[in-house]
């Protein structure tokens, strides 16, 4: 039985419970549940923080309720007249509260979030296929597929093209209109890939269903509902910076 | 950001910068990326079939400066080499060599990528070409 990993991952705000300072009670993340008053902040992470599982599908209209609701109830306002202490606390959870907002309620920054505390570093893994494929002789698995690859360099020669033609105070329409082209392609390709996180979502969230309900998931399962993820973004990333790329060239 | 001299006159003077014809038997071209920074190189090796020495290397890297001086090391020193010799050729090697700080390392990782992608092609080439341009020549 994986159990550590059901704590460790499937761990509820009611869970991170200590006894709050004024009272003794036992409390909740933020508040005493006896007295009300507010608590140093724990350090928990985002999903913790708002009392949520780490599932990556998120109802955000209830999310935006409960982060309106702690916001008034964080408000250093609240303790005007309390301690300096509780001043301090509050204003430390509120800022914990607006971080932890900000990255849930955005779908990448979310994902990304997941994916470094389930401890990926997206630069990591491509380092770790660099020295796999020093270690055993064979050819690094890329990323980025050879197919993107081939793309990303012809339209990089476009546009070192274009910039030349600029320098030199000559217009090539065709050429731009080339650009534009692949362009519009790779923007499109932008969009797909948040359409296709989205779908990795759900195998992920089964897994931490599964584990809630008290079945046993694999390192193996997690790694791989995990990797297909990091590719992923990988790729996306890569054409997000791409089309930066086009952009700058053709406002130059 | 400063970049060190060796770095710069890399940049600045990029010693074999081309590209040399994909299709041919005894090129092996190395095509990667680095989703990180959005840098793409391109090395390529052109290797004597008989010696197994890389006789002429060329590259055309689009990314920052360091990448560039990376790629621009890596076709220099696997010139005369064995293609044996050149996959020992390690990114900490060059990160040595052109003083790169530590958030330029993946460039150096980068280019021995490269390298290696190359060498992988070229090889590949001699198990499934060789009988065709046997019967060629």
């Amino acid at each position: 039985m994986a159990n550590s990993f059901q704590t460790a991952t499937s761990t509820p705000a009611q869970d991170v419970t200590q006894s709050c300072w004024s009272c003794g009670a036992m409390r909740t993340a933020y508040f005493c549940k006896a007295c009300g008053k507010v608590q140093p902040a724990t350090p928990v992470d985002y999903f913790t923080f708002f009392g949520l599982p780490r599932k990556l599908n998120v109802d955000l209209a209830a999310l935006e309720k409960d982060f309106y609701l702690l916001s008034r109830k964080l408000h250093p306002d609240v303790v005007a007249q309390g301690s300096r202490m509780e001043q301090e606390w509050s204003l430390q959870q509120s800022s914990l509260l607006n971080d932890a907002y900000r990255t849930l309620k955005d779908p990448v920054r979310r994902t990304e979030y997941l994916l470094r505390i389930e401890g990926v570093e997206l630069e990591e893994q491509s380092k770790a296929a660099s020295d796999k494929a020093r270690n055993t002789g064979e050819a690094k698995k890329q990323i980025v597929p050879p197919d993107l690859l081939e793309e990303v360099f012809e339209l990089n020669m476009q546009l070192e093209e274009l910039r030349m033609q600029k320098k030199m105070g000559e217009d090539d329409p065709a050429l731009l209109e080339e650009i534009g082209k692949e362009k519009l392609k790779l923007e499109e390709k932008h969009e797909a890939h948040l359409r296709d996180l989205k779908a990795y979502w759900g195998n992920w969230d089964t897994l931490i269903e599964r584990e809630q309900h008290g079945d046993a998931v694999s390192p193996e399962e997690r790694r791989q509902a995990r990797d297909k993820m990091v590719d992923l973004l990988n790729r996306r990333n890569y054409v997000r910076n791409l089309v930066r790329d086009v952009n700058e060239a053709l406002e130059q | 950001m400063s970049y060190s001299d060796k770095v710069l006159d890399h940049y600045s003077n990029p010693r074999n910068v081309g590209s040399m014809d994909k299709s041919s038997a005894d090129v092996g071209t190395g095509l990667v990326g680095a989703p990180e920074c959005g840098d793409v190189m391109k090395l390529q090796i052109k290797v004597n079939r008989d010696t197994n020495v890389i006789e002429d290397a060329k590259f055309k890297t689009f990314g920052c400066g360091s990448a560039i001086a990376s790629s621009s090391l890596a076709t220099e020193w696997v010139k005369g080499k064995t293609v044996d010799e050149a996959l020992s050729i390690k990114n900490m090697d060059i990160v040595k060599e052109l003083s790169l700080p530590p958030v330029k390392i993946h460039c150096s990782v980068l280019a021995e990528d490269a390298i290696r992608a190359a060498i992988g092609d070229w090889k590949k080439k001699q198990q499934t070409a060789q009988p065709v341009t046997a019967e060629a020549k």
